[in-house]
């Protein structure tokens, strides 16, 4: 059994490394020296993970909990804790910092033994799924308490990759990319195949020990299989229609539903469902379920296909309607009345226990036709192979008269890549206006981003009551170094601090692209923007040219057309 | 196998002493009674628990063990009414513990008792001072302690029972002489303890005329009462806080 000291050891050696062969080397070392049983929790601890991401299983730990756990183990207050973070910038540093400076320690048991128990491996993993596990009343108190008897019973090299682990950011820099190569290296298989596998199987632990127990000819025997969902097949925006004919040739063109992304799997009688981002879905959409049972003809399959909200007026409901329906857990069948959704079909990976990834999109599509019966709430949409853009540019008017976003142009002589963002599948939408609001409050970051103000609140105008209403906040576009110049811009702006929340005189204006404006309740506007995106600082523009009120409902009320 | 009939009180207060601490434990029945080990997922706090079988109006066991969630069992025994029985009988083959309570018939599910953590090695204490008091006053000391602080210290001086916590800006002490006490045996003894946990366990021990606390210097706290009319027994162990310099 390895010790949990031994991993840190290593981890720390990769920390210290900058090339990525050298890391690839060391990454490799560690999993050769890890029993069978440790190896796939390693593989996943390395990348900062704790369980594979096709896993029901999450840990759900938030920096909250996590702090309130260092405080009980250190005895410093939790105020002190926090001010470590904000010093240091990264809860690992903060843990060692916290646990070092620890004025009335909390010990445990172990402390009164004669001989010291050292943390293992497989303990520190069984302790990260008991705080997955717990449910109920008492779970948060729970998790607080595994992860207070992690802290408290490792030494001060192990808390900070504890603490990194928690929140699942491990910061040593390994990625898909080494910890691939380090199973090539480290039991002797072509890096294809390890490829190969982690495609199929979404699972990296299963990988390495795969690699490791049966070589190259058990990695090539792994496959799909229903219940492990895999990455979906992801698409590149393309300008126009124009040129993704002159990429392509000749192309399948599909509308681009306005919905979400299902996964769907069935096993006989069993029908899973998962989003986008693998989770299981399943209990959330029983009309869908029970339609999907009755239109596969099939015994066992693997489909791609996107669920839409149609309201009453037979046009597409907003996203946000949808995520009600996926994130609903009691109460479901009510939903189910309120929100009916059907379901469009496109692809499928697997049928009848083969695997059908590798056929290209026309044959895959034939086999799609073949298995499935259309009826009211699941279909396979039309496709039309064309290399005339004036046909494509139809379909693509037509998809937007419907309501939804737009067309999908794929290449029929492409396999289904799981997770790849290629030049094989295209989407082209129309670009949404963008919207000029005010800045007025941020909230100090996490992790890296520490001592940088990230995460702005946004305003409009509203010209009636002379007020600024919030409509959400804006945290991506933004780059290191223009986090690092905005802290600057926005220091001189700040009106007072709470905690990490920061509120900000309404000064500085950013551009703002977004896919949708959605209502909302949480905003004083009373709307928010789905998908926003930082584009640039309106440095040009004045506080008087803030977007008004009026100007959003005019978006709002016109986006569907 | 396993039948027994109980006073619903008994086994509702039995429950609560676990509870404060674990949310499943593992039961272990013989013909003696039931008894408990369980620690807290921080390894910081156990308790030992045993109910011997006078404690029951009838008895009947092999020796077994079952994993139950305590906070089911304390939902199912919130409807019991104050001088009603209880009857517990478990079916071994399903895994399924059948309760009778007021009318009520449930069945619950039991959990895998290999599921359960283990207790940890506990350490071989000698704890050179001890103090026997009412549970009220120990209770009374720790929320006095709890507006202040969020750790007291619990030490004897000579024939000086105390109770310490110091806040940020405040202090407050509470001294016991030996004869406002039901026993002390002096000895060198001074631990700091989180509140956390020792507002949980005097929670249970509150109720009892007479609580035993165990202690020495920088040490783990024993803090010992009986339940049932002595057929039942608890004892706590907490891990203390240590001051660093």
């Amino acid at each position: 059994m390895t010790s949990f000291r031994e991993f840190c050891r290593i981890c720390k050696i990769i920390e210290e490394t900058t090339g990525s062969l050298d890391m690839t080397g060391f990454v490799s070392e560690l999993f050769s020296l890890v029993t069978s049983e440790e190896l796939p929790i390693v593989t996943h601890f390395v990348m900062g993970e704790i369980f594979p991401a096709w896993s029901d299983e999450e840990v759900g730990l938030g920096p909250g909990l996590l702090l309130n756990a260092l405080s009980r183990s250190s005895g410093l207050p939790l105020k002190e804790i926090e001010k470590i973070v904000r010093e240091t910038g990264d809860v690992g540093k903060t843990a060692v910092k916290a646990l070092g400076k620890a004025s009335k320690e909390q010990v445990t048991f172990s402390s009164f033994l004669d001989s010291s128990v050292e943390l293992s491996i497989i303990e520190v993993f069984e302790r990260f799924r008991n705080i997955a596990h717990a449910t109920g009343k008492g779970s948060q108190t729970s998790r607080i308490k595994h992860l207070q008897y992690l802290f408290s019973s490792a030494s001060a090299e192990e808390v900070g990759y504890i603490a990194r682990l928690a929140i699942e950011d491990m910061r040593i820099g390994v990625g898909e990319g080494i910890v691939r190569d380090a199973i090539a290296k480290a039991f002797n298989v072509p890096v294809a195949s390890v490829e190969r596998g982690y495609m199929l199987t979404n699972d990296m632990g299963l990988v390495a020990v795969t690699a490791k127990e049966g070589g190259n000819e058990a990695l090539s025997d792994l496959g799909l299989q229903i219940g492990r969902p895999i990455k979906l097949m992801l698409a590149q925006v393309t300008p126009d229609i124009e040129t993704a004919i002159k990429d392509l040739g000749v192309v399948a063109a599909e509308w681009k539903f306005d919905g979400a992304r299902v996964q769907i799997h069935k096993k006989n009688d069993d029908i899973s469902l998962y989003s986008r981002r693998l989770e299981n879905i399943t209990g959330s959409l029983p009309d869908i379920v029970s339609a999907v049972k009755k239109a596969i003809k099939a015994d066992s399959a693997i489909l791609d296909g996107e669920v839409v909200a149609i309201g009453e007026d037979g046009r597409p409901r907003p996203f946000q309607e949808i995520l009600k329906r996926f994130r609903r857990k009691y109460n479901v069948q009510d939903k189910v009345r309120h929100i009916p959704l059907t379901l469009n079909l496109f692809d499928i990976m697997y049928l009848n226990d083969e695997s059908l990834i590798e056929l290209p999109l026309q044959e895959r599509r034939k086999f799609l036709v073949a298995s499935i019966e259309n009826n009211d709430l699941v279909r396979v949409d039309e496709q039309l192979i064309t290399s005339d853009s004036l046909q494509i540019n139809n379909m693509y008017e037509q998809a937007l008269q419907a309501g939804h976003e737009g067309i999908m142009i794929k290449n029929p002589g492409s396999p289904y890549s799981p997770g790849k963002r290629g030049k094989n599948w295209l989407k082209k939408k129309p670009i949404m206006e963008t919207l000029d609001l005010v800045v007025i409050g941020a909230e100090w970051g996490y992790g890296r981003r520490t001592s940088f103000l990230g995460s702005y609140a946004l305003a409009c105008y509203d010209p009636e009551t002379g007020r600024f209403l919030s409509v959400g906040k804006v945290a991506t576009g933004i780059s290191d170094e223009q986090l690092a110049e905005l802290t600057e811009l926005f220091r001189e702006h700040i009106i007072s601090e709470s905690g990490i929340s920061v509120e900000i005189r309404p000064h500085i204006l950013f551009e703002v692209a977004f896919e949708e404006i959605q209502k909302s309740i949480n905003y004083g506007s009373g709307y928010a923007l789905r998908f926003p995106r930082l584009v640039r600082i309106r440095d040009d523009k004045s506080l008087e040219e803030v977007d008004t009120l009026e100007r959003l409902e005019d978006m709002y009320r016109t986006q569907r057309k | 196998m396993f039948k027994a009939t109980i006073d619903a009180d008994i086994l509702k207060s039995s429950i609560e002493t676990l509870s404060v601490l674990v949310d499943e434990a593992r039961f272990r029945i013989s013909t003696e009674g039931l008894s408990v080990r369980a620690v807290d997922p921080a390894n910081v706090a156990m308790v030992s628990f045993e109910l011997a079988a006078s404690a029951f109006t009838d008895f009947a066991a092999d020796d077994c063990e079952i994993g139950m969630d305590l906070t089911k069992v304390n939902d199912i025994f919130g409807v019991a009414e104050k001088n009603e029985k209880a009857t517990l009988e478990l079916d071994e083959l399903s895994q399924k513990m059948s309760i009778y309570i007021g009318g009520f018939s449930y069945t619950l599910s039991l959990l895998d008792p290999s599921t359960i953590r283990a207790e940890p090695r506990i350490p071989q204490l000698e704890l050179p001072a001890e103090v026997v008091l009412n549970g009220k006053e120990l209770q009374k000391a720790v929320k006095a302690a709890e507006k202040i602080s969020d750790h007291m210290s619990l030490g004897v001086d000579g024939d000086i029972f105390y109770m310490e916590a110091e806040g940020d800006t405040d202090k407050v002490r509470l001294e016991m002489p030996r004869d406002q006490l039901i026993d002390l045996r002096s000895g060198e003894a001074r631990s700091l303890f989180s509140l956390d946990y020792l507002s949980d366990i005097v929670k249970p021990a509150s109720k009892s005329n007479e609580v035993t606390l165990e202690l020495g210097k920088d040490y783990p706290i024993k803090i010992g009462f009986t339940i049932a009319e002595g057929a039942g027994k608890i004892s706590y162990l907490l891990a203390p806080r240590i001051e660093s310099d």
